[in-house]
């Protein structure tokens, strides 16, 4: 599965999508926040793989964001099966928010 | 299902809620209270109004909003399910009804064992039995065996040591004479509010500051200074020791609140959200306003030792500061924190990723938040200077901007719980072309 910071054209698009979704707390998108740790999209198989993280075990609105990543993705590749994976490890650190969202945290709300 | 996710265990929004709209209205009711309490409030600490008053903010507001929120934080804290929602909804009836005949009882009968008292207190004590049942169960069920969960567990069972004995001080008024009250203040206070909220916060503030890598062992020393201290009070109250020994006694359990303050203090300095939303402007603020509760505390431990007028003034300082100042405006700002998203996660959380849908920041109305923050603040310093001088005039006044306030903050909270789903489509970018797979 490809990193972040490795992706293919189609990989980039998929997450272009995927940040279109605000964390509903922050308001800032999930990508940003550094959420979303790999992106895999695989033609032949008809499958994309999303692996991400949240901010705080036990977030509360933990689920609504992993529903949300599911249904974008799905809806823009109809006919693909869309896994999103939710893992702890490595656990997220704000040193994954990128700069956009660091701008967005210290004032845009 | 994912580990670690609290939404699937999220308890219906119907045991919840109601905490909250029945702990706003109490907030209104005690303002009120405050306003006709404010003549016994300059020369006395028990007198029937203060006590009616007194136990409407206690019960009706802080402990019915503490409860509610609580069900909805424990899946949060615990990773777990609720125990019982059953028990959950049977508990707020019970403490719904116990509370106004405990308050108008002792509006019109002081500590007289009325059959209103004994019905108001016994419907609290049951109220609070499962209350601790439901969430020592929950305790029981998780894995995770953090210093938080400690924290919560331990403050429900001093909770109900502290309504027992409140009912057995009417039921034996001889058992006074060994400091009974001073008991069950602080039973009440230390042992339920101050462990609870520690326990709670230190978990919320650095989830909503979104703040990392801090130092957890202030708050497991924090825990056996506060709860080693109480019992220390507790101890000393009951065999009367002399005024060092209690001013040791609370200086430790203050010590356990400076190292919960160093800790959330941590999170705030570390945080990555600068701009503090209501919620959190509300709940640093509660913060600042400890410092004065605890000033007072300590002051009051020394009992007469600066003679009677200041013992008085520190007393009521230190009981009015922590409940209209720390836990309101705790309350005040982690309702923004909480019911929003309760309501948010019941009206869209299906509806994700396939509408448009506001955040639960959009609920609330921001220019009442904005008008009930400065009222509450007016209001304090008022009420805080109208203790100090001897003020019935300023006390009626900070009464009636505290009412303001209640009113204000009960507006946002029915605004939010009359939510409406507002749905707009989502305009989806065109969707990707199918690629046909090569025919082998």
């Amino acid at each position: 599965m490809a990193t972040i910071n490795n992706l293919s054209e189609q990989e980039k698009e998929i997450l272009e999508i995927i940040k279109t979704i605000p964390d509903p707390e922050v308001g800032v998108n999930i990508v940003d926040l550094g959420l979303i740790y790999e992106v895999s999209y695989n033609e032949t198989d008809r499958r994309i793989d999303i692996k991400m993280t949240l901010s705080a075990r036990g977030c509360p609105v933990g689920d609504a964001i992993l529903q949300q990543v599911q249904t974008v993705v799905s809806n823009m590749y109809p006919g693909f099966y869309v896994d999103v994976d939710l893992v702890w490890e490595p656990a997220w650190t704000p040193e994954l928010i990128t700069e956009d969202g660091k701008a967005a945290l210290d004032g845009g709300f | 299902m994912q580990a670690g996710l609290s939404t699937k265990n999220a308890p219906s929004p119907k045991v919840v809620l109601p905490h909250y709209a029945y702990a706003a209205f109490a907030f209104i009711a005690a303002s009120i209270l405050l306003y006709f309490s404010a003549n016994d409030l300059i020369s006395t600490t028990l007198s029937p109004k203060i006590l009616s008053m007194v136990h409407v903010l206690v019960l009706g507001w802080a402990s019915m909003m503490i409860f509610g929120a609580l069900y909805q934080l424990i899946p949060v804290v615990m990773e777990i399910k609720l125990y019982s929602e059953k028990l959950a909804m049977a508990s707020f009836i019970l403490l719904g009804i116990g509370t106004p005949l405990m308050a108008i009882s002792f509006w019109t009968s002081f500590i007289g064992a009325t059959i209103m008292m004994m019905t108001g207190g016994t419907l609290v004590v049951l109220s609070v039995l499962l209350f601790v049942i439901n969430t020592s169960l929950s305790a029981r069920k998780s894995d995770i065996k953090s210093i938080e969960n400690r924290f919560i567990v331990t403050s429900g069972f001093w909770l109900l040591i502290a309504v027992s004995y409140g009912l057995l001080m009417i039921i034996h008024p001889n058992i006074l004479s060994h400091n009974s009250l001073q008991i069950h203040i602080h039973l009440g206070i230390i042992g339920w509010f101050m462990t609870l909220i520690v326990g709670v916060a230190s978990v919320l503030m650095p989830m909503f500051f979104i703040s990392h890598q801090l130092n957890r062992k202030y708050l497991t020393a924090a825990y056996w200074f506060i709860n080693g201290g109480l019992l220390f009070l507790l101890v000393s109250f009951y065999l009367k020791a002399n005024t060092y020994i209690i001013v040791a006694a609370a200086t430790t359990i203050i010590v356990g609140f400076i190292l919960f303050i160093k800790y959330n203090y941590d999170a705030y300095k570390k945080r990555l959200r600068r701009k503090l939303d209501i919620g959190m402007k509300h709940s640093v603020l509660a913060f600042v306003l400890l410092f004065i509760t605890l000033t007072a505390a300590f002051i009051a431990a020394f009992g007469d030792t600066f003679g009677n007028v200041v013992m008085h003034k520190a007393m009521v300082i230190y009981g009015i500061s922590l409940f209209f100042g720390f836990i309101t405006s705790l309350i005040l700002g982690q309702m923004y924190k909480t019911l929003p998203f309760i309501i948010w996660l019941k009206l869209y959380q299906d509806k994700v990723g396939k509408f448009k849908t506001p955040l639960p920041a959009d609920m609330h109305s921001q220019k009442v938040a904005d008008l009930h923050y400065q009222s509450f603040v007016t209001a304090f310093v008022i009420l805080l200077a109208g203790l100090l001088f001897s003020s019935v005039l300023l006390i009626k006044i900070a009464a009636i901007l505290m009412l303001i306030t209640a009113l204000l903050y009960t507006y946002n909270t029915i605004k939010v719980l009359a939510h409406k789903e507002k749905l707009e489509p989502l305009v989806f970018p065109k969707p990707k072309p199918i690629p046909k797979t090569k025919a082998n």
